[in-house]
This record gives structure tokens, C-alpha cells and sequence, in this order.
């Protein structure tokens, strides 16, 4: 893909000024809404497509347009028959942006990448950004308003609206509530303190499921006003992590994943980090640190409040302080001023508070962190103002209500009783994406545009703003929140007007220039919060943690599902078949419960049991989770939908009936069982990773001999022995890859990126439980060890384009064969499915398409990759290295227009840590032709003399040599 | 005991294995030949069009270049088709009145675009790029034929991978000077540079053209 | 007139007569109406047959998908019925072709039969390499034919061989089958008593009318066929076996497995020619012919095969530690003391162990107890090719890409189907073609009736 001098930003105006344009955009928008529903032809509508309007055609997909060619009209601005366009703008989750960049085809979004200039994105996205493409084309999304439950018009809600609103203004807004999402939109803010002015009594709640209450009240307790931390990973060179979030769910992670993993190589960071994870069940950053300590969470308490006496008092740990503690405490002093501590948001305020007084103590400030103003608008404390809120329904105070993309039907815990609550309120309106649990339960649903179909602005981690532009006029019409604001203010407006006005004042006098040089970079400039210069607040350092302590016994506690967030994302099979990091599960959320408490319950994966959280009981499927503490059980929030749609709805266990509850937990095994798929068919608990698979050491081991990896007796990749067969002739390029294990966390950006950019099927629960799932990449899970206390280990795996390719000479019809350019070549349409290449590759990277998958799912054909075909029934595939995206690289440079940018592939440029380097081999210059020089460079089975062109870098871990390894 | 068979049924016997021999031979050959008939490929075939545009007029005639409608011939993989509004930059001057054009007219009355039917298609698995072929000095008229003398446009060459092979794996001859790309009547002369010439001038580059990977992907 | 068999039976006996023995075989043939037995073994085996043709249309209509195949295990019973089947004709094949060409007198009787067995286990055979591709309408281009695309099939792949050498195989079987069957073609137009037959045996029999010349090409023709059929027989069970020693599999990649794969031909072929003769020779009456002398050898035989197929597994297990490469380690010991060990015991047990009881005399005549060991056999032969085209699959280099195996109620339709195929294919056979190879008969009945002097040639 090539971003050089392409200017990512829309001019919409200039369309919308164009009356045949937008006529035939809505024209045409029945077409493509109805085309969504019915699964299509890739290449039919892409045939249509490629002449057609930039909006529309896809009404034209009848069998009588069988062999039609439709061109525009008029054509659209900015498109270029066949040619991508990007344009720039931002993912929000939970409030906070990341910046991406949408490519698209004729007018339609097909791929997101990430913005390398956008602070929170660097470039990378999470596997939420990837996963929109598919939110945007979903056939459940809401297309009419609609007044209990039965179809209306707009007119009829603007004049219920109006009249609610007089109503309000003789009040003051009395009885008046809006309830949105945790809020950083400038415009928005600026729109909701109008309004809270207009309406002086109103009230506006802010409620996130997976709350960060904690993280800011605990900055604000211990600096006496609200501020959010900024974490330099890279510049620690000791971290605790304690239960954290900061390379799973923090707001920032994409960004602390990249400097975290910038100092995990030795053989490129002037000096590795250590990394101490404390926690009671297992994180993305517990995996990949060097030594993880297991604690329950009221065994962790005691731990920190012993690491802060020692780090804050100097007092010495206690006699029956765990073997390690010294050790560490003695680390994180002698790293005065590069030590971090990290806490996660499921932690309680006080352990924050006394986590920020001890980073202070450690004179980590303006180092390993900096303070700034906070970045989400108060108010700040969801939990609380929730509850008020439903106590206030609940005594009839509450006259309106208004939710705005957030549904608390779902997600408010099942003790506050929101659901019934809200039936007390009058005029309750829902404005959500799609029909959910809320949508349902309020008086009005009016559907809310896609965040790709309307104007916006967020605010990133760290404060900068990104403008967030359409892609796409609304597909199936709806309002925004903007307007929904604007039009309960009494003066409506779009929300591109909204979002200009409100930059107009900002920028200026230069708004043109900076309007547009912010859409194009996908930042507006130096818009990042202040630092803050408050001080520490003396109590901080006194903090108690016993106060916060819960009962004894057994501990429940509650994450947001990694691939599913607070449930958000049920409806798209993408994420719903996306293996969890972790336990590699798919289309499912099992409890996660310690090898230990199965053995004593004898559980086993797949079990039933009845858990019990005070008096509300509920059965869900266990999941043995190694490394879990055996006073703790895990439940991922987010499955369970009551109403997600035709995907998510019913899928997996919901949870949220036990959140907030603070009564005894008890579980009973049940009879029966529940057929859980993994991607994982066998356990992967070795003794250790056999060393031809995957080389790992410590890093004593690589300061003695920096090419110990290579110590062992297995041969070197690169053997030029003779071979029964030549390979290919050397063309111009050689094409290669290098993953560095350092780097990996994971966190499956790379797995979501491949599927999206090589229109990879969902293949569904049944078909993965018969072990058929088709992701060309996947990662492996290694634990080694004892099943209590595991180490971690995370593989990459996909094609590794041998020279000395197995599955090229099994092919009967050489339907896989090699390239010039050493890319081991599947042609699809040569394979007649022998399956012979699959059982020869020792890697086992090869998917058959046992069904026609691609045809069977529900996908708006224009949502499809228009460069790579969508593979048919009987056929096998495989990584290609994106050879799509060679090709285009290797066009560009045949046209002779300057030095072609390197390709870059789907995995590699989603990957948050750059722990994919791709490339052309031959060019010494070139990043992988260095990587491929590390002295940690090893080749997977070796001894199948494959040559594989995708090598690894051995994994090293940074272990205290104070501490001895089965602590890890 | 009688006889089951007359005399003459050796000869029956033999004539029927002849046959039987002969059916295979000749099926044989027909399952070969079969495809490579211009019916089988559907070449030079006149394909009917909701408006009869005439190549022969506009590009022999008029001397409009191909680039004037196909806009993204030189930089993209497709060629574009153009915009009724394309058409109606000359037809709202001329011919306005012509029967002919109605279709036209009433699709930019209505807003309505103009379906035309496909003449030259390539299967689904191959990815064709009309940019690259030009940059490197392949014109229209190799693939396409002699579109400046078509009436009603139709397919002129087999399209099948022989055909794509057959250059690719020699480009040189099928080369032509920029001046001509876009030109469907021209010829070699002897003052056309050397296809080695060519191969240079067009920076030809020396990787192995006929990897699968170049076209399926 | 049935009789006990015993070891020291004649390998035919003295009393038969040419022209007895010609009438009963061909009475056989020409009889109006079949047995009851025979039509109670008919109908269920078509039966069979009539469900694998439903398993194949649904497996075109919905795909390989039907199909307990998975990712990683890719192969599974399709395959491995492939190469059952494939063992069971090469048997029937060694049995004609090889010992006609050593002279062994007692393979006259049975020759028919071994050639029937050959036919019908090679058609059955011949459906699984079709069936098993993901797009099978495209099979034809493991061909070489001029084509648009300028492609060729790819010789370096054993699949393509083995494609072309089940070809040639299934080719050469109907020849050489139909050779051998001329001359009693002949006899059984001269014998049929109704027109319509007789016209329809006429026209098969190709005009042959035992004619000096045309005895004279028969036999030159039909030795060359033997001498061609052995070679090819080897081949193209050597060539099934190179499927797998081709493959890096851990469990395939191994030299030995074309003899290995020879010597299950061997073993499952004497196997099913003893479940056919041993009903056959009762039911038929032919028991004068097909005697103890028979069973003896063909018991002999069996446990020479099966002390082969032993050796193998010895090797098997012997190369799998000697290469030490710890990737055919686990796959090994997974399938030796894996959760399904009892499919790699089994097959041991009733190949090797159990065949050992024909050691004793008295035992190679005993007809029940040989049936068992037969059927035995013929389980243990296809439990064997379980083990090592699932397992092998199972547990290949990387732990991450293990996996697990189960045949859907497709597959085992689609593999009883063609049980049900072969059976109709030999019932059809036994009903309306000479069951005994009545001119070699002949010339046997000759030889040994000279010496007694009774009777003149």
C-alpha cells in the first residue's frame, strides 16, 4: 500500500454541492442497503463496481445485469476507476480515538489501517479497528425510528421532541437526563454544557460497563484534582505491572505496546527491560514478562501494600513475605527514576492512589510518566451517577431520558434494576446502531448513523484531536449524536455543521488551512493536553488498602471480553471468531477457573457448573486457565446478547446479572457439558517448547554468547547441500520475512488484519469445533512448566514460503508453485483439492475450503478485498505475503514513477509492537534483510530443510538473577 | 447344432469396432478442437447495445482518442467506462434531436445510468492491468483488435491464457512506439524500432513474466 | 457329495471328469432361474451399491465438507479405503498372473474368482480417488492433453502416478479377465439351451471356436497379459505406497513402505480369495476342485504374508526410533499408547498374531476357523491403513497443529457402499459367467489324468 503524498481526507462538500450526485447517492441507497442482506458475488458487484457510481450501482445486481457494464452518471470528485482512495479518521472505543486510515475501493470502505501520525496509533490499530468494516456493513443495523416498538417517521419524532422540549424548558429541564458514553468530543461536549445551560436542572450521566472509575479517582485522590497519566513504557527499565491493562484494555495501549516492545530485543535496545507482573489471573503483559507472580486478589493487596511499606518507608518485607519480594523491591529502588508501576483499571481507587504515591516516590515523574489534564469530560464517576440515576427513575423523578449510544439494558448490572427503572420514565429515547436490549425497553429508537457516515471529533489517550470524517453518506439514513443534540437544543443542524462550527471558533482566522491539514493528517495540531504540574498530595503516600478489602473465599472477577469489549462487538464474526489471546476459544466466554480448583471440583474444560454470586445464580461452561489463582474465577463480560443481533444474540454466557455484587460467590459443578470451540485442539502445556519449534532463552544466556541459540546441534537454515530439485531462478526481489518473539504480545491485530485484507470466511462455531478454521495466521500458545505458574510463549505462525518447498511437490497439477521472487504461489483456480500439500507442509499453514464458506455468509459483497479473490469450494489457500499488495508495489515501480515504497503486508502493518518485518531479502538495506542478521535469527524445523524465507527471532527474558526461575 | 450366427456376422463384428474406434478418435480431436473455435470464444461476435455506439465513427472518424472516454486507461487496472455526462459534452450540441441517442438523454434526464453489455471479459481469477500494459508499450489493438473499424464493438482476440502467455513470454514483437499505443491501425515499418529497442526503451523489466503469481492472486 | 477337506486332498479329484466338470460349471452360468442364496446375497449388496451412488450425489451436491476430514487431518477414509480396496484386487491379481506364470496347478480353479476379486476390488477402488477431490469435475486435468491454458499436470507429485497407475491397472484387469474368459464364453454359447443366450454368450465369446490358431493366440496373449499384470500389480501398489513414503509426514516419510504395502496386497488378497472359495465350493458344489489342497496352500500363503506384513511393523517401529527424530517419536508412541491405541493393537492382533494359528496342519483345513482369521484379516488390513493415514495427520512437527479424527456417517456409507459394489460386482459374476476357468481346468484334468491312464486327453 502506498501512503507517500496521498491525502487522506474527503472533500464531501464538493459532492454535496452536486444535486445529480447526492439524488443518486439516496437513489441508489435502497439498492445497496438490500444488497447488504443477500450474500452476492464478490466479483458480480465488483464487475459492477468498477464502472459504476461512487455511492451506488448496487442496485444493478439482478441476474439481468449478468454481464452489464454500468458507469456513472456524473462521475464523483477524487475517483479513479480500479484505484484506491484513503481517507483519514479515527476508531472510538469507550470514548477514546485511535487514528486510522480507510482504504477504499470505488467509493466503498474495504481495510482499515492504522495512521502512523496519529499518537495513539503510530500506525498499528487493535483488533476492535479492523472489525469495523464488517460493523459498517451490518445487515442488523437499524434503518427506520421507531415509537414502541411499531415503524414511525421522522416528522412524528421531531414533533414529540419539540413538545418533550417545551415541556423541559417550563421545568428548567427538570426531571431531564442524558446518559452517553464516556465523552472526549470537543463538539459534543461544547453541544451537551449548551444544553446543560439551556436546562439548567438537566443532568448528564456518563456510563461505561468496563469502568475506569477507579484509575481517575485514584489520580484525583492522590493529586487532589482530576488528571490522566501519560506512561513512557520505553523509558522504564523496570515495570510492575499489577493486574494490568496497559498493553490489553488502557486507552493508549497500541502506543505502549510499541515502546514496551522497543526495549525487549537485546540485539537492538541499548538495555532490555524487566518486566514484574503481579496479578491473579492472566494479562497480555503477564505473558510476556519475565517473572509473573500469582496472587489472589486479597493476596495482592497484602503484596502491594508490603512492595509500597518498602518502597515509601524503607521497611523491610515481612518474614512471610513471598522468597521474591525483596528482590523486586530492591530492582524498582535501584531504577530510581526509570521504574514503573503500572495498576489495572479492575483494581481498586486506593490501590491507585498508592500506586501514583509510590511511582512519585521512585522520581518516575516527567520520566516514566508525566501528568495532564484529564482528557474525558467530567463527570467522571459512572458507577455512582448510574446509580443515582436509576434511584431517580425509580421514584419517578426522571420525566426524559435520553441514551445516547449506550446501552445500559445490557450492560448496567442486573442489581440496579435499570431495565425496569426505565419503564417509569415517560419519554425515554434510545439512539443506537442497532435494535439492542436498550433500543428495545425505551419509548423512541432512533437509529444512530455509523461513526464512518458522519462528521465527528475525538480525543486521543494523551488529549490530540482527530476530526473524524464520513466515508460514506448513511447507508440506511439515522441521526448522529450531534444532531440528536442540536435538534433536543432546538436549533438543528448536521453534524458537519456542529463539528465546523465548533473548529470554526477554534481555529480562527486560518480554519480553512487547519481544517484541512487536520482532516488530511488525521490529528489536529498541538490539540494534546496540558501537562499538569499539580502536586502529590501528602495523604497519598498513607494510603490503607484493608479498607478496600471484599469478603474472603472466593473471588469473581469481571473483564471485558478481549475480542468482544462490553459486548459492543457481539455481532460481528469476525471478533466472535477471532481466538481469544489467551485460551484460543471462539464463539464462546467460559468461566476461566484455576488447574487447581478444577482438579478440586474435578472439572474439566467444557464442564458446566452453576456459579453463584449472592442470590443470583447462573451456569456457564468452565475453561481450565493455567496461570489463573485458585481463589479467583474469571468472567468475560460481553457474550450473552439478548438482543445483538443475528450473530451475537444468545451467544455465550452474560454475566453482567452478577456484576456489582459483593455477597460470597460459590460454584457447583453441574451435569453435562458445553461443546467450547478452540483453535487450539490439544493441550499445549509442555515441559518446554521443543527447541526446533521455538529457541528461547534469558538474557544471561545471550550477554555470554549472543549466538547461544545456535549452540544446539541443529543445522543452520541456510545448508547448501545438493537437492533433488533447483529452485526457481533468483528474480529481483526476494521476499522474506522476520518476526521478532520479543516483540509479540499476542494480541491478534495481526490475525483480524490478515482476514480482513485476504476476504478470509468465518466459518462458524460448528465448523471450528470440526476443527476447520480458515485464518491464514495464527498465533501459538506455548506454556511450559507446571500448569499452576506457567511460562508464556506466543508464536506467529503462517506460510513460510520455503525455498525447498514440501507442498510443491506433492501438487499433481502444480496448482502451488514458486516464484521468481521466491513467493511460494497457491493458484486458486489451477487447485482441484487433492489435499496432498496440506498433509506435506510440516508447518501446517494450509486451509480447505471444505464448504463454499465465502458464499455462505452474510457479507455486503461491496465489503469484500476487490484485489483478492474469494476463494470457492474444493479449493485449498494460504498466506500469500499479500502478494496483492506486490503486485501493486511492483507495478508502481514498473511504471517508472521514482523508488517504489516497499510493500507493506496486511499483519505486518496492523502490528502494534513492529514485531513483523517484512521485505525484500536481496536488498541489504532493507529492514528485514537486517533483522535477518540478529544473532537471534532461527528458522522454525530446521531439520526439514525447508529453507523457509520467514525466520524468528528467539525470545528472550530479562529474569532477576536474584530470583530463582520457578517463581516465574 | 444350428448356427447362432450368420456368415456375415465377422463382418458385423468388425465394422462395429471400427466404429467404436473411430467415435474415439473423433471425439477426441472435437474435445480438442471444440474451444478453439471462434463460436466456442464468441470472437468477432456483435454484441447488441441499448445505444449502437460506433468505435468506427467516433475513434476512425472523428479521430477521438481512446483515452478521451476510457479516462483511467494509463494509470489503473481499469480502463473506466465514461459518464453519460461524458457523452452529452458533444450530444447536448450535436445530434441533439437524434433517436438514436434517446437512451442517453433520458439518462441524464433521469439520473439514470446506462447499461451497457460486456464485450470482453476475463475470468474472475485474473487480475489484469490496463496501466502496466501501456507504460510498457503494449497498445490498444493487441488485445482489443481493430476497435477504430468497429461498427459495433466485439471481441477480437481469444483472451485465453495461451493468448496472455504468448506475449509474455516474448514481449518484444508485440511492442510498439508511444506515438502508436492508441493507435489501432498501425504496422510494423522498418523504420519501428527493433523489438530488443523497445524492451529497452519501455524498461521491460527482466523478471520471469509468466509467474502465476503475476496475474492470479 | 461334499466331504470334508483335508490337507492331502489331490488338487483335484481323480473321479472329475473333463466333460462332467465342463457341464457343471456351465450349468452354473446357465441355469434359469439363481439360487435362493444367491439372491439373498444379491439384493442387500445392491442394496449397498444403490447407497453409495446417494452418498456420491450428495458428496458432489454439498462437498468434502460432508466428510469427517478436518484441518489438520485432510486425509482420511477416503484414502484409506482407496488403498484397502487397491490390496484386495492386487491379491486377486498375484494370484492369477503370478502363479499362472510359476505353473502352480492348484490356481486353475480359482483363478476365475481371483480375477473376479480383482476386477470389482479394483472398481471399488476406482471411485475414491474421484470422490475424494475437493473439485472433481476438474479430475481430468491430471492429464496431459493440449490445452489453452498451456499446462501440464506435475510429474514430481506420487499422486499423479498413482493416478495413471490405477488407470492402467483398472485397463489391464478388464483385459486380462476377459482374455481368460473367452474360451468358456464359448462353451457356454454351445451349451445354452435358449437362443437368447446362447446369441448373448456368442456375441461376448467374440466368435471363438476353439480353433488350433485361435487356442494358439489365446494362450500366447494371455501369457504375455500374466507376465505384463505382475509387474504392473507390484507397481501399482508400490506406487500407492509412495503416496505416503513421498509425503515428509512424520509416519509416512519412510522407504519401506512400498514392500510394505505390497505385502498387505498379498496378505488381504489370499484373505478375501479364502472368504469366497470356502462358501463358494459348497454352495456351487465344486468342491472336487476347489479342495483341501487348496485351503492349504492359500493358508500357507496367507501366513507367509502375514510373518511379512509382521516384519514391516518391526521395521516400522524399528526405523521410527532409529531416525530418532522426535517428531515420528510422538506420532508414534501417540499411536501405539495414544487414546486410540487399541486401532494400532488390533490391527497387530488380527494381521500378525492371529494368522500364526495356521502354523498347525490340521488347522489349514479347518473352514470355520480359517473364515475368522479371514475377516479378521480383511478388519485388521483397514485398521491398519487407519493408523497410518490418520495418525500419521494427527500428530505431525508442530504440537499447535494437533488434532483429532472422526468418520461422519458419510464416510462410512460411502465406504460400506462400496462393499456393497464389490459383492454385487462377484454375485453378478458367479451368476452369469463361468465360475471356473473350464479350459485350464481342462488341461489340468488332462495332465493328471494321464499318468492314471483311464482316460485319453
Amino acid at each position: 500500500m502506498n501512503r507517500a503524498g496521498s491525502a487522506w481526507w474527503r472533500s464531501l462538500e464538493q459532492a454535496a454541492d452536486d444535486p445529480g450526485f447526492m439524488a443518486d447517492a439516496c437513489a441508489e441507497f435502497p439498492g445497496l442497503a438490500r444488497a447488504l442482506a443477500e450474500p452476492l458475488d464478490r466479483r458480480q458487484a465488483l464487475k459492477l463496481m468498477a464502472a459504476s457510481l461512487v455511492l451506488g450501482g448496487l442496485s444493478g445486481c439482478d441476474e439481468k445485469f449478468a454481464s452489464a457494464l454500468i458507469p456513472a452518471v456524473r462521475m464523483p470528485p477524487n475517483i479513479v476507476p480500479g484505484m484506491p482512495n484513503y481517507y483519514a479518521t479515527a476508531h472510538v472505543l469507550d470514548g477514546y480515538a485511535s487514528g486510522i486510515v480507510v482504504k477504499q475501493a470505488m467509493g466503498r470502505p474495504v481495510k482499515v489501517e492504522g495512521n502512523p501520525q496519529h499518537p495513539a496509533s503510530l500506525g498499528a490499530t487493535d483488533v476492535f479497528a479492523q472489525a469495523t468494516l464488517l460493523d459498517f456493513y451490518d445487515p442488523d443495523r437499524a434503518a427506520e425510528i421507531s415509537e414502541g416498538g411499531l415503524p414511525s417517521e421522522r416528522h412524528l419524532f421531531s414533533a414529540a421532541l419539540a413538545a418533550e422540549r417545551a415541556a423541559a424548558a417550563g421545568r428548567h429541564g427538570a426531571g431531564l437526563r442524558i446518559l452517553t458514553g464516556t465523552v472526549t468530543s470537543p463538539t459534543l461536549t461544547a453541544q451537551l454544557q449548551a444544553l446543560l445551560r439551556q436546562f439548567p436542572e438537566a443532568r448528564w450521566i456518563q456510563w461505561d460497563p468496563i469502568s475506569r472509575d477507579a484509575v481517575r479517582l485514584g489520580a484525583r485522590l492522590a493529586y487532589g484534582q482530576p488528571v490522566d497519566v501519560l506512561w513512557h513504557v520505553e523509558r522504564a527499565d523496570v515495570v510492575l505491572a499489577i493486574d494490568s491493562d496497559l498493553l490489553s484494555t488502557a486507552p493508549g495501549r497500541l502506543r505502549h505496546a510499541r515502546e514496551f516492545a522497543s526495549r525487549r530485543n537485546p540485539s537492538r535496545t541499548h538495555a532490555m527491560s524487566r518486566v514484574y507482573a503481579l496479578e491473579p489471573t492472566p494479562t497480555l503483559i503477564g505473558s510476556v514478562a519475565d517473572h509473573r507472580f500469582i496472587a489472589a486478589p486479597a493476596e495482592l493487596h497484602r503484596l502491594v501494600s508490603i512492595i509500597a511499606a518498602g518502597i515509601l518507608q524503607d521497611q523491610p518485607p515481612p518474614p512471610d513475605a513471598p522468597r521474591w519480594m525483596p528482590a523486586l523491591i530492591a530492582d524498582l529502588k535501584s531504577a530510581r527514576g526509570r521504574a514503573l508501576i503500572h495498576v489495572g483499571a479492575d483494581q481498586p481507587t486506593e490501590l491507585h492512589t498508592l500506586t501514583h504515591a509510590m511511582n512519585e516516590a521512585l522520581a518516575g515523574r516527567g520520566s516514566t510518566f508525566d501528568l495532564i489534564e484529564p482528557v474525558a469530560v467530567p463527570p467522571i464517576e459512572h458507577a455512582n451517577a448510574m446509580v443515582n440515576l436509576t434511584s431517580a427513575m425509580q421514584a419517578g423523578q426522571v420525566r426524559s431520558l435520553l441514551i445516547i449510544d449506550s446501552n445500559p439494558v445490557f450492560t448496567a448490572p442486573a442489581a440496579w434494576r435499570f431495565g425496569e427503572a426505565l419503564e417509569r420514565v415517560p419519554f425515554s429515547v434510545a439512539l443506537a446502531g442497532s435494535a439492542d436490549e436498550t433500543a428495545r425497553a425505551t419509548r423512541w429508537f432512533v437509529p444512530l448513523t455509523h461513526a464512518w457516515e458522519n462528521w465527528g471529533d475525538a480525543r486521543a489517550h494523551e488529549g490530540s484531536v482527530t476530526l473524524m470524517q464520513p466515508q460514506a453518506l448513511p447507508l440506511h439514513g439515522g441521526l448522529s449524536a450531534h444532531e440528536m443534540l442540536a435538534e433536543y437544543a432546538g436549533e438543528p443542524q448536521s453534524a458537519e455543521q456542529a463539528v465546523r462550527a465548533f473548529w470554526q471558533e477554534r481555529f480562527g482566522a486560518g480554519f480553512a488551512g487547519a481544517w484541512h491539514d487536520s482532516l488530511a493528517a488525521g490529528v489536529v495540531p498541538d490539540s494534546a493536553s496540558a501537562p499538569s504540574s499539580v502536586r502529590l498530595r501528602d495523604e497519598a503516600a498513607r494510603t490503607a488498602l484493608a479498607a478496600a478489602r471484599p469478603a474472603e473465599g472466593l473471588q469473581i472477577l469481571f473483564r471485558p471480553d478481549p475480542c468482544l469489549w462490553d459486548g459492543r462487538y457481539a455481532n460481528n464474526p469476525w471478533l466472535q471468531e477471532l481466538p481469544r489471546p489467551l485460551t484460543k476459544v471462539v464463539w464462546d466466554n467460559p468461566l476461566l477457573i484455576a488447574p487447581a480448583l478444577a482438579q478440586r471440583l474435578n472439572l474439566k474444560s467444557g464442564d458446566r457448573v452453576s456459579l453463584t454470586v449472592e442470590e443470583k445464580q447462573l451456569t456457564a461452561p468452565v475453561w481450565v486457565m493455567p496461570g489463573q489463582s485458585p481463589e479467583c474465577i474469571t468472567a468475560l463480560l460481553g457474550s450473552g446478547r439478548r438482543a445483538g443481533g443475528t450473530i451475537g444474540t444468545g451467544q455465550g454466557v452474560d454475566f453482567y446479572p452478577l456484576t456489582a455484587r459483593a455477597g460470597p460467590v460459590s460454584l457447583r459443578a453441574e451435569p453435562g457439558r458445553v461443546d467450547l470451540a478452540s483453535t487450539v485442539h490439544h493441550t499445549l502445556l509442555l515441559e518446554t517448547p521443543p527447541e526446533e519449534i521455538l529457541r528461547h532463552g534469558t538474557l544471561a544466556q545471550f550477554a555470554a554468547n549472543p549466538r547461544f541459540i545456535d549452540a544446539g546441534e541443529l543445522p543452520a537454515q541456510e545448508r547448501d547441500e545438493p537437492r533433488l530439485y533447483d529452485s526457481a531462478p533468483a528474480g529481483p526481489a526476494a521476499w522474506a520475512m522476520s518476526i521478532d518473539l520479543n516483540a509479540c504480545i499476542g494480541c491478534n491485530a495481526c490475525v483480524i488484519a490478515c482476514q480482513a485484507e485476504n476476504n478470509i470466511p468465518v466459518v462458524g462455531k460448528a465448523q471450528v469445533l470440526r476443527e476447520r478454521e480458515m485464518h491464514w495466521l495464527r498465533i501459538d500458545r506455548y506454556l511450559s512448566g507446571s500448569g499452576d505458574a506457567p511460562e508464556s510463549f506466543f508464536q506467529p505462525v503462517m506460510c513460510m514460503h520455503c525455498e525447498q518447498a514440501p507442498c510443491e511437490n506433492v501438487c499433481p497439477v502444480g496448482a502451488t508453485v514458486h516464484d521468481a521472487e521466491g513467493l511460494n504461489v497457491m493458484v486458486y483456480n489451477r487447485c482441484i483439492g487433492t489435499r496432498f500439500c496440506s498433509n506435506n507442509c510440516p508447518y501446517k499453514v494450509r486451509r480447505f475450503n471444505y464448504f463454499a464458506y465465502a458464499r455462505e455468509q452474510h457479507r455486503a459483497p461491496a465489503s469484500w478485498n476487490p484485489d483478492v479473490t474469494v476463494r470457492a469450494r474444493g479449493v485449498m489457500e494460504k498466506c500469500t505475503y499479500c502478494v496483492q499488495r506486490i503486485a501493486a508495489a511492483r507495478i508502481e515501480a514498473d511504471r517508472g514513477h521514482g523508488e517504489v515504497a516497499e510493500p507493506v503486508t496486511a499483519c505486518q502493518a496492523a502490528c502494534p509492537t513492529q514485531a513483523i518485518t517484512f521485505g525484500n531479502r536481496a536488498d541489504p538495506r532493507s529492514a528485514v534483510a537486517r533483522r535477518k542478521q540478529s544473532p537471534l535469527d532461527f528458522a522454525m524445523l530446521p531439520t526439514q530443510a525447508t529453507q523457509p524465507r520467514t525466520t524468528y527471532e528467539a525470545l528472550i527474558r530479562n529474569p532477576n538473577p536474584a530470583i530463582d526461575g520457578s517463581s516465574t | 447344432m444350428a448356427a447362432i450366427f450368420s456368415p456375415d456376422a465377422n463382418l458385423v463384428a468388425k465394422v462395429i469396432l471400427l466404429l467404436a474406434a473411430g467415435v474415439c478418435v473423433v471425439g477426441a480431436i472435437f474435445w480438442w478442437w471444440w474451444p478453439n473455435t471462434d463460436y466456442a470464444r464468441n470472437l468477432r461476435a456483435m454484441v447488441e447495445q441499448p445505444v449502437p455506439f460506433s468505435h468506427d465513427h467516433h475513434v476512425g472518424g472523428l479521430g477521438i482518442d481512446c483515452r478521451f472516454c476510457h479516462t483511467s486507461v494509463e494509470v489503473s487496472a481499469s480502463a473506466g467506462l465514461p459518464p453519460t455526462h461524458t457523452c452529452m459534452t458533444c450530444h447536448s450540441q450535436i445530434w441533439t434531436r437524434a433517436q438514436l441517442l434517446a437512451p442517453v438523454r433520458q439518462s441524464l434526464a433521469g439520473n439514470t445510468p446506462i447499461v451497457w453489455h460486456q464485450v470482453t471479459d476475463l475470468p474472475d481469477y485474473v487480475y489484469f492491468n490496463h496501466g502496466i500494459h501501456l507504460a510498457k508499450g503494449v497498445g490498444c489493438e493487441s488485445c482489443h483488435g481493430a476497435v477504430a473499424r468497429m461498427p459495433l464493438t466485439y471481441k477480437a482476440q481469444p483472451l485465453t491464457m495461451e493468448f496472455c502467455l504468448d506475449c509474455h513470454r516474448n514481449p518484444g514483437p508485440r511492442l510498439r512506439p508511444r506515438s502508436a499505443l492508441f493507435d489501432t491501425e498501425w504496422r510494423r515499418t522498418e523504420s519501428t524500432p527493433t523489438p530488443d529497442a523497445l524492451l529497452a526503451l519501455y524498461h521491460v523489466p527482466d523478471r520471469n513474466l509468466t509467474d502465476c503469481s503475476l496475474c492470479h492472486r | 457329495m461334499s466331504s470334508q477337506p483335508r490337507f492331502d486332498d489331490p488338487v483335484v479329484q481323480p473321479q472329475l471328469t473333463m466333460a462332467a466338470m465342463t457341464d457343471r460349471v456351465c450349468a452354473i452360468a446357465l441355469r434359469e432361474r439363481a439360487y435362493l442364496w444367491w439372491w439373498i446375497a444379491f439384493v442387500p449388496s445392491l442394496a449397498l451399491a444403490l447407497l453409495l451412488a446417494v452418498s456420491a450425489a450428495y458428496l458432489f451436491y454439498a462437498g468434502i465438507g460432508i466428510w469427517g476430514v478436518n484441518w489438520p487431518v485432510m486425509w482420511g477414509f477416503a484414502i484409506l479405503s482407496y488403498v484397502w480396496w487397491i490390496a484386495i484386487a492386487s491379491g486377486g491379481t498375484i494370484i492369477s498372473a503370478l502363479f499362472f506364470l510359476v505353473h502352480a496347478e492348484w490356481r486353475d480353479s480359482i483363478n476365475r474368482i481371483a480375477e473376479s476379486m480383482m476386477l470389482f476390488g479394483a472398481a471399488a477402488a476406482g471411485v475414491y480417488p474421484i470422490l475424494h477431490l475437493g473439485r472433481p469435475w476438474h479430475f481430468y486435468w491430471l492429464f496431459f492433453y493440449p490445452n489453452n491454458m498451456t499446462l501440464w499436470a506435475q510429474f514430481r507429485s506420487p499422486l499423479l502416478w498413482d493416478f495413471w497407475a490405477l488407470f492402467t491397472y483398472v485397463g489391464a484387469s478388464v483385459l486380462f479377465w476377459y482374455f481368460g474368459l473367452l474360451p468358456d464364453l464359448a462353451s457356454a454359447r454351445d451349451r445354452a439351451v435358449s437362443p437368447r443366450r446362447a446369441r448373448i454368450y456368442g456375441v461376448l465369446a467374440c466368435g471363438f471356436r476353439g480353433s488350433s490358431r485361435q487356442w494358439r493366440h489365446l494362450r500366447a496373449t494371455y501369457a504375455v497379459m500374466a507376465a505384463i499384470m505382475t509387474p504392473v500389480v507390484v507397481s501399482i501398489h508400490s506406487i500407492v505406497g509412495l503416496d505416503f513414503a513421498g509425503a515428509a509426514t512424520p509416519g509416512w516419510h519412510s522407504t519401506e513402505f512400498p514392500p510394505f504395502f505390497v505385502f498387505g496386497a498379498l496378505l488381504s488378497g489370499f484373505a478375501i480369495v479364502l472368504l469366497l472359495i470356502i462358501p463358494l465350493r459348497r454352495l456351487l458344489e465344486l468342491d472336487d476342485m476347489m479342495t483341501g489342497r487348496h485351503l492349504e496352500v492359500l493358508c500357507r500363503l496367507l501366513l507367509t504374508s502375514s510373518l511379512c506384513v509382521a516384519y514391516a511393523y518391526l521395521m516400522d517401529a524399528f526405523t521410527t526410533f532409529y531416525g530418532g527424530d522426535r517428531a515420528e517419536r510422538v506420532m508414534f508412541l501417540t499411536r501405539v499408547f495414544g487414546d486410540e491405541a487399541a486401532v494400532y493393537w488390533g490391527a497387530l492382533l488380527l494381521n500378525c498374531v492371529l494368522p500364526q494359528l495356521l502354523w498347525m496342519r490340521r488347522l489349514r483345513v479347518h473352514q470355520p476357523l480359517i473364515v475368522v482369521i479371514c475377516l479378521g484379516v480383511v478388519v485388521g488390513m483397514w485398521l491398519e491403513r487407519y493408523g497410518i493415514v490418520v495418525y500419521s495427520l494427527n500428530r505431525t512437527h508442530l504440537p499447535s497443529a494437533w488434532g483429532t479424527y472422526h468418520g461422519t456417517f458419510w464416510d462410512w456409507s460411502t465406504l460400506f457402499g462400496t462393499v456393497g459394489l464389490f459383492l454385487s460386482g462377484i454375485l453378478l459374476s458367479i451368476r452369469y459367467v463361468p465360475v471356473v476357468s473350464m479350459h485350464e481346468m481342462r488341461t489340468l484334468i488332462a495332465r493328471r489324468a494321464v499318468p492314471a491312464g483311464t482316460e485319453a486327453p
